[in-house]
């Protein structure tokens, strides 16, 4: 264990200082910070102003459209016809970012185009749709019908269908939930793969350069791997840590110095919300807009970060040794160093199979393959971090610790298989591998 | 009677359906220079790979210093392999400590041979330098300090002499007498037959797998002498040649300049050395004359290819 030690200590070294991996730590976190920023500014109240230009010759909608004006988009009325020519090139028409058009068939035929000058994010185009359709309601009641706007809109009132987990009623385990465990996963097969791969090239590249001979007379195969794993694990922990760590305090800087709004109460436009508020059929892009905030509220309210990331790293240590041992037994059996090239391609495919079956889990949460899922060890690492983002049902919660013993059990069947493999593999050069002699050294105790 | 420190005993072992060594057993006798010879792919490298406990063999036994060796052994053995590599990212410093390390010693030791060796080699500018920055001689001496460096009590090195310049395949050979003079053991494998005549006090031939010769290196050239005497003389060819009769025949002959030359004689019928001495007496003024052995060459030569089986290739 002694000699694993100082194997270890050194492929830690050699990995700290390496470029690559200081500007992976660095630069991996700030890249995830940088998405959820761009996820909050562009996701949150929008601070955008649209002017917008209604060219109703028929003057159908008789130059009104809204009640109360709306802060984010001011309209005006044109008088007659304005061709498209015009508006776009028009002097008098530049304030303008949109042209609404209103034709004179709109109450038959049900259709309006508005010309922008830059795209509209979904939200405003979902205000605009919606401020434009309220008014022709108003005028269609009017004209159709001998309804009061009121009643209509009692009759209009959109049918909100819910669909809820009979064991968990208040939708306490989300969908969105499941998402940030299926992203726990991910980040475990991230590290997982980047690591291992770089256990691959490590033992490929001491293979080709003969250092192995050498330090084999010193150590035994099974304690060079377990030091090289050791050491690789090391540096991967280290590299977890410091994403953890700046992840965490960009989050929390966010929190107080960018997002305030998002989280302080007094900072909402209370009137804007009570307009809004009041009207009961705003509800579809008032949800529209609350969609954000559930993330922002699973960020930092809902997830039981503290129970999760110690799940995370059980999880990622064992599936670490898991597959950092198979990597290791492949790399040994490698005949030059291009036969690498050939295990990308099967691994990348093990890595795909491992996140499709998060998801397959959050999608089909009580099937037989989710339950195989839940247990295999290629795939436990994610799926159990999607089931427990979710939360466990109340009794269920041994199943957590049946899967880690299951892949803990798996690990030293696979570091005895990796191990088989690593010691008949070594020092075999300049064959080209074939299958047949990974069964050999199987075989070969 | 001499110790013997490595004891081989029916060593086998077969790769699958290759057989790599049969039945191969050898003594190495403290303090001696064991050349272990024989051509490619004759299973030197296997035998080497056993003893140091990086292979199992499939029978027989290996004892060091009278005990069945054991994983803890293998630290009393310095081991520099025919194909060496390096950690190309280290430093020339960071890389003896970690193989120093991983045989057992402590750092202060470690610091105080990776001193000794540095200043011995005169290499002590190469210290902080990364093994990258290394010429290919230069990282071999790292390597040579790398296999000393615990000062094991025996040494097996496989082909320590390749990518050496003459002049440090010298400081090599004088290198390996001065430990051979302080009492440790060294078993060598090597081609180079000139440095297993100078350097190596007995050795094993390996050919097919099997051990077809061992002993003292003047033992095995000794068994393949085949009547061969050179005289130096000065004098007259012609009165040289008539002086022998039939009984002997002129295998080679070398002119030296002012009448001089050195005539390689082959035997015949039954005829001495002492026969020689006495045609020629009276006939040329004899200088020296002495029995011609087979080089190291030689002798590996004949036993690996056998003269008729020679002649049919």
């Amino acid at each position: 264990m002694k000699h694993s030690l100082l194997i270890a200590v050194r492929e830690w070294k050699e990995r700290v200082r390496s470029g690559s991996f200081l500007l992976l730590s660095v630069l991996g976190p700030l890249v995830i910070l940088g998405l959820i920023y761009l996820l909050f500014a562009f996701g949150g109240n929008s601070k955008q102003h649209w002017k917008v230009l209604i060219a109703d010759p028929a003057n159908i909608m008789e130059t009104k459209i809204l009640a109360h004006p709306d802060p984010n988009v001011e309209y005006a009325f044109a008088d007659g016809y304005i061709e498209l020519d015009e508006f776009r090139d028009g002097k008098r028409y530049q304030e303008y970012d949109a042209l609404l058009e209103v034709n004179e068939k709109v109450l038959s035929n049900k259709l309006a185009f508005v010309f922008y000058r830059h795209q509209p994010d979904v939200r405003m185009q979902t205000r605009i749709q919606f401020e434009y359709e309220r008014r022709l309601e108003e005028i269609m009641v009017k004209q159709f019908t001998d309804l009061s706007i009121a009643d209509f809109r009692k009759i209009k009132q959109p049918m909100n269908v819910v669909f809820r987990d009979v064991y968990d009623p208040h939708d306490e385990a989300s969908d969105l939930r499941g998402w940030v465990g299926l992203v726990f996963g991910a980040l475990i097969f991230a590290f997982i793969f980047l690591f291992g791969m770089t256990i691959l090239r490590s033992v490929n590249r001491e293979k080709s350069n003969r250092i192995v001979e050498v330090v084999l007379s010193s150590v035994s195969s099974r304690e060079l791997m377990l030091g090289k794993l050791l050491g690789i694990g090391m540096a991967a922990f280290i590299q977890f840590m410091i994403w953890v760590i700046i992840i965490t305090t960009g989050l929390y800087l966010m929190r107080e110095f960018v997002f305030m709004d998002m989280f302080d109460a007094s900072n909402l436009n209370v009137q804007q919300l009570a307009i809004e508020a009041s009207d009961k059929s705003y509800q579809e892009s008032f949800l529209a807009a609350k969609e954000y905030n559930r993330f922002v509220e699973l960020i930092y309210e809902r997830i039981q970060f503290g129970n999760m990331i110690g799940f995370f790293l059980l999880f990622f240590v064992t599936g670490y040794f898991f597959y950092g041992a198979l990597f290791a037994g492949l790399g040994a059996t490698m005949g030059s160093e291009s036969d690498g090239q050939q295990f990308v391609l099967p691994l990348i495919a093990v890595l795909c199979f491992s996140l499709y079956s998060g998801y397959y889990y959050m999608n089909y949460p009580e099937s037989t393959m989710s339950t195989v899922f839940h247990y295999l060890p290629f795939t436990s690492p994610v799926v159990v971090m999607v089931k427990l983002a979710q939360g466990y049902a109340p009794g269920h919660s041994y199943e957590i610790y049946l899967s880690l013993i299951t892949l803990i059990v798996s690990t030293f069947i696979m570091l005895g298989i990796a191990s088989r493999l690593y010691k008949n593999g070594i020092l075999q050069f300049g064959h080209r591998l074939k299958l047949r002699h990974l069964l050999k050294w199987l075989r070969n105790t | 009677m001499k110790e013997i420190i490595l004891d081989i005993k029916g060593i086998s072992k077969s790769f699958y359906r290759k057989e790599a060594l049969n039945n191969v057993s050898m003594s190495v006798y403290k303090g001696e220079v064991f050349g272990l010879l024989g051509p490619n792919g004759a299973g030197k490298t296997t035998l080497i790979r056993i003893i140091n406990r990086i292979i199992r063999q499939d029978e027989g036994s290996v004892r060091l210093g009278g005990n069945l060796m054991t994983d803890d052994d293998v630290r009393k053995i310095g081991y520099l392999p025919e194909e060496r590599g390096l950690y190309r990212n280290m430093t020339v410093y960071e890389h003896l400590m970690f193989l120093g390390r991983l045989k057992g010693l402590s750092k202060s030791d470690v610091n105080q041979k990776i001193d000794y060796w540095l200043d011995y080699f005169k290499i002590n500018d190469w210290r902080k330098k990364r093994i990258e920055e290394l010429s290919k001689g230069m990282a071999q001496k790292i390597q040579f300090i790398a296999t000393v460096l615990h000062e094991p009590g025996l040494l097996i090195l496989d082909e320590p002499f390749s990518g050496f310049d003459p002049v440090n395949v010298e400081l090599i050979k004088s290198t390996l007498i001065d430990m051979k003079n302080q009492g440790r053991t060294i078993m060598l494998s090597t081609h180079n037959m000139k440095s297993v005549e100078e350097i190596c006090d007995r050795a094993a031939l390996i050919h097919n797998a099997r051990k077809v010769a061992e002993g003292s290196i003047s033992e095995l050239r000794e068994e393949r002498k085949s009547g061969i005497y050179a005289v130096r003389f000065r004098g007259n060819m012609i009165a040289f040649v008539n002086a022998l009769w039939a009984g002997f025949e002129i295998d080679d002959k070398q002119e030296l300049g002012d009448d001089r030359f050195v005539v390689t004689v082959k035997m015949r019928n039954d005829n001495t050395f002492e026969d020689l001495l006495r045609v020629l007496l009276g006939q040329v003024k004899i200088e020296a004359a002495w029995e011609v052995l087979p080089g190291m060459q030689d002798v590996f030569i004949d036993l690996v290819q056998p003269k008729n089986e020679s002649h049919e290739a």
